[in-house]
């Protein structure tokens, strides 16, 4: 049973983040950006297989919710219209198939031949409590780092969405 | 592990995200009025600043005692310190040379940005864990692009700073992508545990899974460090970002990214080395790198020939560099002499590297300020107009070229031999170090166009040039004092750090 829903989940992500990014039917970044928010749901699906039942609901608040929401504000606010077709350069064509066909390859001969785990990692406790825990007393170091970082994303925000004086 | 032993370890960092935020506070609370010269020097004086208040503590006061934060998340040693040191230096000349810049409004965010991506390379080589070095990795590369978009009125700075920033975003995706197998495969963060897990399941060659992840995690830091084929951004991005930024982009962002992938390598992937000797090709991470490092070396040798801007030339000279560099990577000491560490050469010649290239892009800085262009006809007639910076060019060109007895020189000198010796008797790595010495002397024909210009071609612009600052003149002086030092006497920053390697067992 459970493989079957991480199948279905594993396939509903990436059918949905293909058409974020190639809709056949639509050009409209409105679009792919809905279809954005059902891969996250799809996503948040594989977390709840994992027993990380913290973060598929995070998953689902913030991303598909919150993120999302601000996405869809932006390119209202920008009327982004419909993105044109573009002409593939043969070379671009050439260079890009041959570097996936590359990854894909090296993923598929190491899927094929890899032997199946002895012993498949153990439940995760992916509950609030123990991730809090975790958060603030083994892993405190990388919490205040990110701290600084979101800082840092934050004084670039600012600043390049600043209108020059001069 | 309590804050306040956070606090005590890692007090250099602290004191830098302080000084960070000090820069922002005193320019946004104080400054607004002032007039830019003085908001610049003042910005510029409380970062530098900080960065010695850093190093005197490194410095003065004696190591904490040996041993790892919290599992591997953060180490101090005497290696780490000296690469540290290394880090700080570059960031304040990185930030005496933005004192000179005319780009922006908005002084205050340029310095704290430039200090917190030094946090993020003081980070990144002071960890053995991914986790860690994840964080780190995009703590820094989020601050540079940023740096790199700075100028909001030069459309060229927007375009580098999309592409960093798009095949940044690609990079950490396949770095994850990476990691995140590896944890699979061993079941913990540190970079010891890994190897060990990994060195116990070849029984038969690699494990397949580990083959991806050697992959992907190549692919992710070679984005870093600009090697073939993930150099796309790098002539962009250093010629359309504002000069300090792209200077800091070249060397402080290169020490720090090489040292740590040296270690992930090293340390992480140990028992997976493989061979990349012609006659006996067995599948690791050292063949992997010996297909980047070649094609960056040819490839970025060549391309440089054909650019005429000078900026775009340092780019391809730089990935050029990177492939060099990757042969003190792939240098594994042989199991006859276990004592010589890669380490050592390895973190002389991207510090030496580091100081060359910062001290080239002030040239160009000056050169670009008084001609408005970068164009290799710009540089024509300098020597001239500025004898003394023409000097300096001089010798940072000679240096990248590797001419005795300029610090370039013992750079390559010492990554070569580290690579010969590195298989013991086979002498496996020859065809690569007989590459790279062709190579360079390939490089050395288009050092030395930029040098020709300078020095035979006639002047183009016949109005009376602005003088140059003393200020811009001195640092430019110095980083050539130094370039000129550091070759003369290698053992400068060589003996520290062979006896730091000694005490941490690399």
């Amino acid at each position: 049973m459970e493989n079957f829903f991480f199948y279905f989940f594993a396939a509903l992500t990436l059918i949905f983040a293909f058409l974020v990014i190639a809709n056949p039917f639509s050009n409209n970044p409105v679009t792919s950006a809905m279809f954005l928010v059902l891969t996250i749901a799809s996503l948040a699906g594989l977390f709840v297989l994992l027993h990380a039942y913290f973060l598929a609901a995070v998953q689902v608040l913030v991303y598909a919710g919150a993120v999302m929401v601000l996405f869809l504000f932006v390119i209202m606010l920008l009327d982004l219209k419909a993105e044109e077709e573009r002409h593939i350069r043969a070379f671009g064509l050439g260079a890009g198939l041959i570097s996936v066909g590359a990854i894909v390859s090296i993923f598929l001969i190491s899927l094929l031949k890899a032997p199946l785990l002895s012993n498949p990692a153990p439940i995760v406790h992916g509950d609030t409590l123990a991730l809090g825990k975790l958060l603030f007393n083994q892993y405190s170091l990388p919490f205040e780092i990110v701290s600084v970082l979101l800082l840092v994303a934050m004084i670039g925000v600012v600043l390049l969405s600043k209108k020059e004086l001069k | 592990m309590s804050y306040l032993s956070i606090l005590n370890l890692a007090a250099p960092e602290t004191i830098m995200v302080m000084t960070a935020l000090a820069v922002l506070a005193a320019d946004l609370l104080f400054m607004r009025e002032l007039e830019r010269g003085t908001r610049q020097l003042i910005g510029a004086m409380i970062g530098c600043a900080g960065c010695l208040a850093a190093v005197a503590w490194m410095l003065v006061l004696p190591l904490p005692e040996p041993g790892s934060l919290m599992q591997g998340l953060f180490l101090v040693d005497p290696l780490i310190r000296i690469v540290k040191v290394a880090l700080l230096a570059l960031t304040i000349f990185t930030v005496l040379i933005s004192m000179e810049a005319d780009f922006t409004q908005h002084i205050g965010e340029y310095f704290a940005l430039i200090l917190f991506a030094a946090i993020g390379m003081m980070f990144l080589v002071s960890t053995e864990d991914i986790l860690m070095i994840f964080i780190s990795l995009e703590l820094t590369s989020l601050s540079l692009y940023i740096l790199t978009a700075f100028n909001k009125r030069n459309i060229k700075s927007a375009e580098a700073a999309l592409k960093y920033f798009l095949f940044g975003g690609m990079a950490a995706a396949f770095t994850l992508f990476g990691l995140s197998l590896l944890y699979g495969i061993s079941g913990s963060t540190n970079l010891a545990e890994i190897a060990k897990a990994v060195s116990g399941k070849s029984v038969n060659g690699l494990d397949p899974l580990l083959i991806a992840a050697i992959v992907l995690t190549v692919i992710g830091f070679g984005f870093k460090v600009a090697a073939v084929p993930f150099h796309l951004w790098a002539p962009d991005a250093y010629e359309g970002a504002p000069i300090p930024s792209a200077a800091f982009i070249a060397s402080g962002s290169k020490v720090a990214s090489f040292f740590v992938f040296a270690k992930v390598m090293m340390i992480g992937f140990k028992g997976a080395e493989g061979s990349g000797s012609l006659q006996a090709w067995m599948p690791g991470w050292v063949p992997t790198l010996a297909v980047v490092a070649a094609a960056s070396m040819v490839l970025g040798n060549l391309a440089a020939i054909a650019q005429s801007s000078v900026r775009r030339l340092l780019a391809y000279s730089a990935i050029a560099h990177a492939g060099y560099v990757l042969l003190a990577v792939m240098a594994v000491p042989s199991p006859l002499a276990p004592h010589t560490s890669p380490l050592g050469p390895l973190v002389y010649y991207v510090i030496t590297y580091g100081l060359t290239t910062l001290g080239a892009f002030a040239v160009v800085s000056n050169v670009q300020q008084r001609t408005g262009g970068d164009r290799l006809s710009d540089f024509a007639g300098l020597a001239r107009r500025a004898p003394l910076l023409s000097f300096c060019m001089l010798i940072f060109m000679l240096s990248l070229a590797g001419i005795p007895p300029l610090a370039g020189f013992f750079g390559k000198f010492y990554v070569f031999t580290a690579a010969l010796s590195s298989g013991g008797k086979s002498l496996g790595l020859l065809w690569l170090v007989i590459l790279a010495v062709a190579m360079s002397a390939v490089s050395l024909y288009y050092y030395l166009l930029v040098l020709k210009q300078i020095y035979i071609m006639p002047s183009t612009d016949q109005d009376t040039p602005r003088p140059l600052s003393i200020g811009s003149q001195a640092i430019v002086f110095a980083l050539a004092a130094l370039v000129l030092i550091l070759g003369c006497a290698p053992g400068l920053i060589l003996e520290p750090v062979m006896s730091a390697i000694k005490v941490a067992g690399l």
